[in-house]
C-alpha cells in the first residue's frame, strides 16, 4: 500500500512536473522563434535605416549577411559620404571599416552597447550577439490576444538588461513589440514591430522601429527591403580581408 | 586774495625749506607714477597677450556652450553675422572656429585631438595662431593637389603621434548628422610649444571642417578682437542688446550670448583680480610712506614757525584765517612738487611705454617671448598720484593747521 502510495506520488509529481514543462516549453519555443525571425542558417538583406532626432535626421541603406547566430557582415550602401563603411562580427568579435581613411576599428566590448553609426540600436543589437534563448529565463502570461513573454537574464548572463517584455501577437506568433528595462526596472526603450511581409515563404514584420524613453524625441527606424533565407554564403564573406575590400 | 599773496611770500621767504618740501613730495610723486605706470603697464601686457593668445576679447556662442559645449550648439549663418559685426568700427578682428573632439591616428598611436576649425585669414588678424607656426606653411585654404585638405598639428600632439609636417593624419569625430566623420589629412604646419595652448590640438579650414562633420554655414565660436581689452565689457553689453533685438523674421541670432573675457576666461581673470589687490597693497604702503614724509617736512615748518603765528594772533588775525592760511601754503607746495615730478615722470613713463625695460630672461608665454616690461602711461598713472600727494598733504596739514590757529599769542613768543 505504502508502495503504492510511493508511486502515485511519484506518478503525480512527474505529471505535475510535465505540464509546468510544456508550459514552459511552449514559451522558449516561442523565444526561438523570434531568436531565429530574421536569422534563419543564413540571410542575405537589404535594408533602409533611418535615424530620427532633434537635431538631424539621415536614412542609411545597407546590405547585410548572416550566418546562423555568431557571424554578421553589413556594408552600407548609401549615402555618399558613408557608402563603403562596413561591419563584420565574427564569435564574440567586432570591427568596423572606413574605407575613405582605410582603417579597420575593433569595437572593444566595452563599446558593445554604445550607438551604431549614430542610431538608436546599439553595436550589440545589430549583431545580436547573445541568443535570448540561451542567455535569458522566460516567463509566458497570456492576455487578450496576445502572449507576453518575460525575460530575465540567467546568473551567467553578462548584459544591462534586467528584464525584457516581448509583446506577440497569438494568431501570427509575430513580436509586436519589444520593451527593455534597466536593473533598477526602469523602462529604457522599446522596439515596435510593424508592417508584415512575405520574404522568402516567411512571414516577418518588415519594420522594426527602437525608440528610447530617455531621450525625446529620438526614433530609428529599419526597413527590411529585401530578405532571403537559407541561401549558400561563402564563409569568405566573414573575413577581414572581405571587410577590407574597396567597394565599388 | 591777502591769503594767497601772504601765502606765496611765505613760501617763498624761506626758500630752501620750500625746495627740500617740494623735493621730498616731488620724489613721492615719481615713484608712484612710476609704479603705477609699471603694474598698470605689465598687467594690461598680459591681459593683451593672453586674449591675442587665443581667446580675444568678447566671444560668442549659442546658449550655454561655455559651460557645457555639444556640437549640436552652434551659431548658423555664420557669415551674415560676421558681416554683421565687421560694421562696428570697435571690432579689429573677428574669427570663427568650430570644435570637434576627435580621435587622431598617427604612424602607430592613437591620441585624443581637439580639433578646432579656423578660417586661416580671420583667425590671423584675431589671434596670434600664425606668430607660432614653428615648422611648415599656416593653414592655406582648400585643398592641396594631391586632394588632401591641409591641417595645422600642435607640437605635442605631433611628437606623440611621431608625425612631421608632409605626413598624413587621420581623424576620426561625430559628423552633426550622427554619421562617424572619418578622413585624411595633409600636415601643413606645426604650431606652437609643449606649453602652449595649442599642443594637442588640430586646426582645419572651416571648409575642410565643415565637410569632415557634415555641416552646413555653422560655428561654435565667434572671438572678437577689439582696439582695446578695456572695452570688452562695455561692448560684450551692447553686443548682447543688439543680438537680443534681432527681427523676428530671421531668429538665427536668437539664443546667442555674448561674454568678454572676464568671464570666459574667469580663472584667469580672477587670479589676476587676486594678485592686484595684492598689489594696492603693497602701493598703500608706498602712499603711506610718502605721507609720512610730507607729513613730517610740513610739520617742521610749522613748529619752525610758532613765533610768526604768535606775531599774527597778536595782532588780531582770526584763527580761521592763520588756519587757511596754512592749508593754502601746503596746498601750494603739493602742487609745485606734482608740476616738478611730472617734469621728471612724464619723460620716464613715456620711455617706459615706448621702449619698456628689457628683462634678462624673456617670459615664455604660451610659445610667444614676451621680452620687455612695458608701462602705460594714462590719465590714471599720472593723475592718482597727483591726487594722493596733494590729499595727503592736506591731511596731514590739518592738525598742525588747527592746532597754529588756536595758539595763545603769549604761548607762542615765549616758546621761540
Amino acid at each position: 500500500m505504502a508502495r503504492h502510495l510511493s508511486h502515485y506520488c511519484i506518478i503525480v509529481f512527474l505529471l505535475l512536473s510535465s505540464t509546468f514543462a510544456t508550459a514552459n516549453e511552449e514559451a522558449v519555443a516561442l523565444l526561438t522563434k523570434i531568436d531565429e525571425l530574421y536569422r534563419s542558417d543564413s540571410s542575405i538583406s537589404t535594408m533602409k535605416m533611418q535615424i530620427v532626432t532633434p537635431n538631424w535626421e539621415r536614412t542609411l541603406e545597407m546590405q547585410s549577411w548572416t550566418i546562423g547566430m555568431d557571424d554578421t557582415f553589413i556594408r552600407i550602401l548609401s549615402p555618399k559620404k558613408d557608402q563603403g563603411v562596413a561591419t563584420l562580427k565574427k564569435d564574440r568579435e567586432m570591427w568596423n571599416y572606413f574605407p575613405k581613411i582605410n582603417k579597420v576599428i575593433k569595437v572593444p566590448p566595452s563599446m558593445m552597447m554604445g550607438s551604431w553609426m549614430g542610431s538608436d540600436f546599439t553595436n550589440d543589437d545589430l549583431v545580436r550577439e547573445v541568443s535570448l534563448v540561451k542567455e535569458y529565463h522566460v516567463e509566458k502570461e497570456d492576455f487578450e490576444g496576445k502572449h507576453k513573454l518575460t525575460l530575465t537574464p540567467k546568473e551567467s548572463t553578462v548584459t544591462v538588461w534586467g528584464r525584457i517584455e516581448i509583446l506577440v501577437e497569438k494568431e501570427s506568433l509575430l513580436p509586436i513589440e519589444q520593451r527593455y528595462f534597466n536593473d533598477k526596472g526602469e523602462k529604457v526603450r522599446s522596439m515596435y514591430f510593424s508592417d508584415i511581409k512575405t520574404f522568402s515563404g516567411k512571414r516577418l514584420p518588415s519594420k522594426m522601429s527602437m525608440v528610447p524613453h530617455n531621450k525625446e524625441h529620438h526614433k530609428t527606424v529599419i526597413e527590411y527591403v529585401e530578405l532571403t533565407f537559407d541561401t549558400e554564403i561563402d564563409d569568405s564573406i566573414f573575413t577581414l580581408r572581405n571587410l577590407k575590400k574597396r567597394y565599388k | 586774495m591777502l591769503v594767497i599773496t601772504l601765502a606765496l611770500r611765505n613760501i617763498l621767504r624761506n626758500r630752501r625749506r620750500s625746495l627740500l618740501t617740494i623735493l621730498s613730495m616731488g620724489g613721492g610723486y615719481v615713484l608712484l607714477s612710476f609704479m603705477m605706470a609699471m603694474t598698470e603697464g605689465s598687467y594690461s601686457n598680459m591681459i593683451d597677450l593672453f586674449t591675442r593668445d587665443h581667446t580675444g576679447h568678447v566671444q560668442i556662442h549659442h546658449s550655454n556652450y561655455l559651460d557645457r559645449p555639444s556640437l549640436y550648439k552652434t551659431i548658423n549663418n555664420s557669415r551674415e553675422l560676421i558681416n554683421e559685426l565687421q560694421k562696428n568700427s570697435m571690432v579689429k578682428g573677428i574669427a570663427p572656429r568650430v570644435y570637434a573632439p576627435s580621435l587622431a591616428y598617427g604612424k602607430e598611436k592613437t591620441f585624443p585631438a581637439s580639433v578646432i576649425g579656423i578660417d586661416p585669414q580671420l583667425e590671423a588678424e584675431t589671434t596670434y595662431l600664425k606668430n607660432k607656426v614653428k615648422q611648415g606653411e599656416y593653414l592655406a585654404k582648400g585643398m592641396t593637389a594631391s586632394g588632401y585638405f591641409p591641417a595645422m598639428i600642435g607640437h605635442t600632439l605631433a611628437k606623440n603621434l611621431h608625425l612631421t609636417v608632409g605626413d598624413e593624419l587621420v581623424l576620426i569625430s561625430q559628423g552633426i548628422d550622427g554619421s562617424i566623420a572619418n578622413d585624411i589629412f595633409k600636415i601643413s604646419a606645426i604650431v606652437g610649444t609643449s606649453e602652449s595652448y595649442e599642443r594637442m590640438n588640430v586646426y582645419l579650414s572651416l571648409d575642410a571642417m565643415h565637410q569632415f562633420l557634415s555641416m552646413g554655414d555653422q560655428v561654435h565660436e565667434l572671438a572678437i578682437r577689439l582696439n582695446h581689452q578695456s572695452e570688452a565689457r562695455s561692448y560684450a553689453q551692447q553686443l548682447q542688446v543688439e543680438l537680443n533685438q534681432q527681427p523676428n523674421n530671421q531668429n538665427d541670432h536668437i539664443g546667442l550670448n555674448a561674454k568678454p573675457w572676464q568671464v570666459v576666461e574667469e580663472a584667469f581673470y580672477k587670479g589676476m583680480q587676486a594678485d592686484k589687490q595684492g598689489n594696492y597693497l603693497s602701493m598703500g604702503i608706498l602712499i603711506f610712506i610718502v605721507s609720512i614724509g610730507v607729513l613730517n617736512t610740513i610739520l617742521m615748518g610749522i613748529l619752525e614757525r610758532t613765533r610768526e603765528f604768535g606775531v599774527l594772533k597778536a595782532i588780531g588775525t582770526r584763527p580761521m584765517a592763520v588756519f587757511r592760511l596754512i592749508m593754502l601754503e601746503s596746498f601750494l607746495l603739493a602742487l609745485a612738487s606734482c608740476l616738478f615730478g611730472l617734469i621728471f615722470a612724464l619723460p620716464a613713463n613715456l620711455w617706459l611705454s615706448r621702449v619698456g625695460i628689457t628683462l634678462p630672461e624673456p617670459i615664455d608665454m604660451g610659445g610667444i617671448a614676451f621680452e620687455t616690461m612695458l608701462g602705460e602711461i594714462s590719465m590714471f598713472s599720472m593723475g592718482a598720484p597727483a591726487l594722493v600727494v596733494i590729499g595727503s598733504t592736506l591731511l596731514v596739514s590739518l592738525v598742525p593747521g588747527i592746532r597754529a590757529s588756536r595758539i595763545s599769542p603769549l604761548q607762542a613768543l615765549q616758546a621761540a
